[in-house]
């Protein structure tokens, strides 16, 4: 560790840094538009010039290696003044055309000119005419007159997903980021272009017109359309629904983590979040019910306990069965363990998730499904359904998941569920199988919840709620902590198992792998 | 269409990519000797030599758009490359611009109907002691004059 100085402030920094990191990690903001973290310094922008103290001109901190008591002034008159002239550059040919463009609030450009520039341009000819809505991928759209030649796409696709369709062409006030003659951006990660682009030249049609960015709100979340758990950042309309917007998730983008996805989130994650809302169950559907008239979440593991005891006394518990999937959190996962496998006995547990995909050779997995390992580790044997081992004998079914309805036909279905005295679904979509149960109860999805899962590489990640879930809907943990103490099975540990991160800690004293390390 | 390269330039090629560490690093060189071969480089040639250096044609097209030296075009047998830069345009380059225009009958940019002559107008050729200057091809002429030009050109066949 070495010590520096920004604007006086002593700080104490590793040696080999860059001024610009060593600044950010003392929570100091240098401005700066072409450097971006997953790469190595290009030094294009000319924002980040900071004046160090013995060195004749500004230099630059993405670039600038720290040494022992460098004194760095980053709010001089010299750095100001330089960054508005870096500015006024990059405005020399930027089209000026916020009111409509779709980085209007989220814009670095932008922020910076508020921040430090405010001048009258010197600039008196007419700018350059450029392709203004050049598609270039499947939900790409390149501005090049907005374009200030970060080159941070350029990068993107160079380092990261290899594949190269964008490069700088032409030279001087020429140059252009481009395609090669018609070939198109065309990976799975082309989403990551209109997030890391600083300006509005690169658009995504996902997001394009649909809001604005200061309407929207950002929580944070894990990715659950594969098993890689990329960390992600759910944008919604916070209205949603007290007026009338269509929808409440606008966008997903990336959240760092170094240890599990970089910097950097896969399409299908960045553009499959419509499960977020399409077709969601909001209410507890009440298909056939005897005695109480209204199940409500108050009674509703009072009702399911009542049911549970006196098939277990009557039967045992092969009148029990089970149906789960791995889109249930550790702690989820962890209650139907110690409720029904070691409590109960159950032995007829399945698990029926969406059947495996193609994986690609960076973060997409071939598992469809965000839990997997968690159920391994937890002590699952994670068997596929067999309707007939399921039925066989069965008084009771708690099944969890809309995920049935995939993988058998309504009919088959209907004919082997017929035969089960009662069955009660958990889940959070409004499926066709829904009728073919007692009771649904509507479920909150892992955006809408909070808890933990483990993903294809072992790493456990937490995760709190980033939306409200809708209606009715309650995370599944709970109605599980509900039901343990009604059961009786060990109601005194169920007692204080009263949150994820109690289900959690829990989970380290049973099981070593979910210890906290 | 597919082209090839001669037996004489794979040749060349060869021994440019043996002299670096990387292949991509004769990418310059390479392209020199494509244009040598062609005249200019297009697409084609653009994928040629991608192919040959194991890299992909965007990189090629970057390169061949940023450098004045490599051309996207056709060119006459003879490139000419007059210097107006500041030496040359003191000692009377735009003059002797004109006299070429007008004994060639081609604009700056242009190439003669039989492809002999291409005229460019280019920045300095870093021999402002033989001012005005210019190129032909890769031979450099110097202290121009109409009745050394038109000496210089009679002589090309």
């Amino acid at each position: 560790m070495i010590k520096i100085f920004i604007d006086e402030q002593q700080v104490e920094v590793e040696e080999g840094m860059t001024v610009l990191k060593a600044a950010e990690r003392a929570g100091i903001h240098i401005p700066h538009l072409c450097y971006h973290p997953a790469f190595p310094p290009e030094g294009s922008c000319r924002m980040c010039l900071v004046e160090i103290e013995g060195f004749p001109k500004l230099e630059l901190a993405c670039s600038t290696v720290v040494k022992e008591d460098m004194k760095i002034s980053i709010k001089s008159a010299r750095v100001v003044e330089a960054r508005k002239a870096v500015l006024e550059f990059l405005l020399a040919e930027h089209p000026l055309d916020c009111p409509i463009c779709d980085k209007a609030g989220d814009c670095k450009l932008q922020d910076y000119y508020d921040e430090y520039g405010l001048f009258e341009s010197k600039f008196s000819e007419t700018k350059e005419k450029r392709e203004k809505k050049l598609k270039i991928g499947k939900t790409l759209i390149l501005d090049q007159e907005r374009c200030i030649l970060c080159t941070r796409c350029v990068r993107f696709l160079k380092e990261v997903t290899k594949t190269q369709e964008l490069g700088v062409f032409h030279r001087g006030i020429d140059a252009e980021v481009n395609i090669y003659e018609g070939a198109a951006v065309l990976n799975n990660y082309t989403g990551n272009l209109a997030q890391i682009c600083p300006v509005g030249a690169i658009t995504d049609e996902d997001f394009r017109f649909k809001t604005r960015s200061w309407f929207l709100k950002e929580g944070e979340s894990i990715c659950p359309l594969c098993s890689r758990g990329c960390n992600i950042l759910i944008e919604y309309h916070p209205g949603f629904p007290r007026f009338e917007v269509p929808r409440r998730a606008y966008r997903i983008k990336a959240r760092e983590n170094p240890e599990v996805n970089g910097f950097w989130v896969c399409d299908r994650g960045k553009y499959g979040y419509s499960y977020l809302e399409e077709g969601r169950a909001d209410k507890i559907i009440l298909n056939k019910i005897e005695g109480k008239d209204v199940l409500t979440w108050e009674n509703i593991s009072e009702y399911l306990g009542e049911k549970i005891k006196r098939v277990s006394s009557a039967k045992k518990t092969s009148g029990i069965a089970l149906v789960l999937h791995t889109w249930l959190s550790n702690e989820e996962l962890f209650l139907i363990h110690k409720i029904f496998r070691k409590g109960l006995k159950v032995k007829k547990i399945f698990f029926a998730d969406l059947p495996q995909g193609e994986a690609d050779e960076y973060l997409l997995t071939s598992e469809t499904s965000p839990n997997r390992r968690g159920a391994q580790e937890i002590g699952f044997d994670i068997k596929a359904v067999n309707l007939d081992a399921l039925a066989k004998g069965t008084d009771f079914l708690l099944a969890f998941g809309p995920f049935l309805s995939g993988l058998f036909s309504l009919k088959a279905l209907k004919e082997v569920l017929s035969k089960v005295k009662r069955k009660v679904l958990i889940s959070s979509y409004l499926n066709e199988v829904n009728s073919l149960f007692d009771i649904v109860i509507p479920a909150a999805l892992i955006a809408e919840k909070e808890g933990s899962l483990t993903n294809v590489d072992g790493v456990i990640q937490s995760f709190k709620p980033a939306l409200e879930p809708p209606g009715e809907s309650l995370p599944e943990w709970k109605v599980l902590a509900d039901l343990g103490k009604e059961l009786g099975t060990d109601s005194k540990l169920f007692e204080d198992l009263n949150s994820p991160g109690a289900i959690l800690g829990e989970m380290g004293k049973e099981i070593p792998f979910f210890k906290k390390k | 269409m597919s082209l090839e390269f001669s037996e004489k330039t794979k040749k060349k090629i060869e021994e440019i990519i043996a002299r670096y560490p990387q292949k991509e690093a004769a990418l310059l060189p390479v392209l020199h000797v494509t244009q040598q071969e062609f005249g200019f480089i297009s697409a084609v040639q653009e994928k040629m030599v991608a192919q040959i250096l194991g890299i992909k044609p965007i990189r090629v097209r970057e390169l061949v758009t940023f450098y004045t030296m490599l051309s996207r075009e056709s060119l006459g047998k003879y490139h000419i490359q007059v210097c107006t830069n500041l030496s040359c345009h003191l000692l009377g380059a735009d003059n002797f611009v004109d006299y070429l225009v007008e004994k060639l009958g081609i604009e700056p940019g242009e190439t003669t109907p039989d492809k002999k002559f291409t005229l460019s107008k280019v920045e300095c050729l870093g021999a402002c002691e033989r001012a005005p200057c210019m190129m032909i091809n890769f031979n450099y002429y110097g202290e121009m004059d109409p009745k050394k030009v038109d000496e210089i050109l009679d002589g090309l066949k």
